[in-house]
């Protein structure tokens, strides 16, 4: 047991080093991702993506296709659903209980980004 | 019966850790992400089984085959917890490594994720320490019981990142149920509310640093067979031990519900308690301990080493052997030798038990000669009690002889 923990500990903190400096030596390709999509989506096209495994939500002024990450984000999937279609923003920064989104997520939520949410012309 | 006993602390970890990761199993994400979150479940499933496993209460000790198996399993768990525990942020990482390094690294920093990865990160902390103090760092037992109180903090920790995250099913039925076993560790076993009132009635030096207190009943008493021990606190309004709850094996069980225990001094705390006196308040909880329990009617050896001897006693103050016993004595000198006179009358009124006494010295014992004239080992029982280093040379021993490990019967009485 004693060899165990010893041998899984450092493993652990060895590993963790290995992920930090590989976060500092990035490949030219990921340096040079970031997404550029300057579509305009119309509010009407954001309102007919609401389902599970076509959903658009709009953050911030952006359109982001979560279809693919739906099943991947931890809390159940009644709380995100109900915003598939619409402008989240308030939800997104708040997550409803006062508390924002971390900077991770919004690292991650780059990723999905297909679009600038138009406004609606009067 | 056996087979069951066996089998049911293993089947309880199972149950906890496969129900676990079916009720939260996820679809639909890729299998590196799955194992990740896996990993997770899993460890938090043997942690709640650990935590479950260091109660210390009679009944759940009868069902489970014993307190000291339950600690080896809870030992066992807590470890392997800790292990999954430790590659389950890894994995998630190394899920995401291959599209974006920087996402990766942002998976394991807490400075990238707030609070629910802050959660986590000083939970895997907390037992780390706590497993480092047991593993690693020689230290007194107080403050090995306070970083090993950490771990209890810890397991809510972890819980409490997955709320953090989000995610309340199934996670706030088992931060319940470890609230509860924390809880109930804390004020049935620690604070003592399990245990029964007694009282000392006399105390009475049988060897050099070794004192047999006899504690009587103030209620209902504590149900007790030979070989078993009980854990003890001295609560006087004069007299107070080290403030937590020791292990002795009981050395004899009166017909009044009386029972004795001897007390040596192996460290500050059993040394302050061999100058208890007389009427002074005790605490008792037990009976704990399946060491001479369901003895097959084989001959046995029965070898005792030190304060060893005393469940032993315990069994042979209780009445005639049933089986025919070699018991082997030994101690370090001749003032070491307690109950030696009372040990030579009860041998020689009892046909079927055969004593071998004898003074060993700072030498290891060598069992070679000692156990020349014991003919046909293997087909023997055996008992060992002592210390650490002759249990271990025995079983050595003994297992050269074609002993197998089922007919060797020990107990480790280690509560680290």
């Amino acid at each position: 047991m004693r060899r165990l923990y010893l041998s899984a500990t450092l493993i652990f903190w060895v590993l963790v080093t290995a992920f930090w400096a590989g976060s500092l030596w990035l490949p030219p390709a990921e340096k040079i991702a970031a997404i550029a999509v300057d579509k305009l989506i119309s509010p009407t096209e954001l309102a007919k993506h609401t389902a599970p495994e076509n959903c658009w939500v709009s953050i911030r002024g952006n359109v982001y296709d979560l279809s693919t990450y739906l099943p991947e984000h931890p809390s159940r999937p009644d709380i995100l659903l109900p915003w598939c279609g619409k402008e989240a923003t308030e939800a997104y920064n708040t997550k409803t209980k006062g508390r924002p989104h971390s900077s991770y997520a919004d690292e991650l939520l780059v990723k999905y980004r297909i679009g600038i949410l138009a406004s609606e012309k009067p | 019966m056996t087979i069951l006993r066996n089998l049911s602390i293993p089947l309880l970890i199972v149950t906890c850790t496969v129900g676990l990761i079916w009720w939260a199993f996820p679809e639909g994400l890729s299998t590196a992400r799955t194992m990740g979150i896996v990993l997770g479940w899993a460890g938090c499933g043997l942690l709640l089984a650990s935590l479950l496993l260091m109660l210390r209460e009679t009944w759940l000790a009868q069902w489970l085959g014993g307190l000291e198996r339950m600690y080896q399993w809870h030992h066992w768990a807590g470890t392997t917890a800790y292990v999954l525990l430790l590659a389950h942020p890894l994995v998630l990482a190394a899920d995401v490594w291959p599209n974006s390094r920087l996402l990766a690294w942002q998976t394991l920093s807490p400075f990238s994720q707030g609070w629910p990865i802050w959660a986590g990160l000083l939970s895997l902390l907390l037992l780390m320490f706590g497993l480092a103090a047991t593993f690693i760092m020689r230290i007194p037992y107080q403050i090995w019981r306070m970083l090993h109180f950490g771990l209890g903090v810890g397991v809510l920790l972890g819980l409490v990142h997955l709320v953090l995250l989000g995610i309340s099913e199934p996670v706030l039925p088992i931060l319940g149920l470890a609230v509860s076993f924390l809880g109930w560790r804390l004020i049935r076993d620690d604070f003592g509310l399990a245990a029964r009132p007694y009282v000392v009635g006399s105390v009475k030096p049988v060897a050099e640093d070794i004192v047999e207190i006899t504690l009587k009943p103030l209620a209902d008493p504590t149900a007790i067979t030979p070989g078993q021990f009980v854990l003890v606190a001295f609560l006087g309004p004069t007299f107070r031990d080290c403030g937590e709850f020791h292990p002795f094996t009981v050395s004899s069980i009166g017909a009044n519900h009386e029972i004795c225990i001897a007390v040596k001094a192996l460290g500050d705390c059993t040394r302050h308690i061999q100058s208890v006196e007389p009427d002074t308040m005790v605490r008792v909880h037990g009976a704990f301990g399946t060491f001479l329990a369901d003895r097959p009617p084989t001959p046995q050896l029965w070898v005792a080493g030190g304060i060893g001897i005393i469940p032993f006693l315990a069994l042979l103050r209780a009445g005639p052997v049933n089986q025919p016993t070699t018991f082997l004595y030994l101690y370090r000198t001749e003032v070491d030798a307690a109950f030696l006179q009372e040990l030579r009358a009860l041998a020689n009124g009892d046909q079927q038990l055969s004593l071998k006494a004898l003074a060993t010295g700072d030498e290891a014992p060598d069992f070679n000669s000692l156990l020349s004239d014991t003919q046909g080992l293997a087909h023997y029982e055996c008992y060992l009690c002592g210390p650490p280093g002759m249990v271990a040379a025995l079983r050595k021993d003994l297992h050269n002889r074609g002993v197998t490990p089922h007919q060797i019967h020990f107990e480790k009485f280690d509560f680290r």
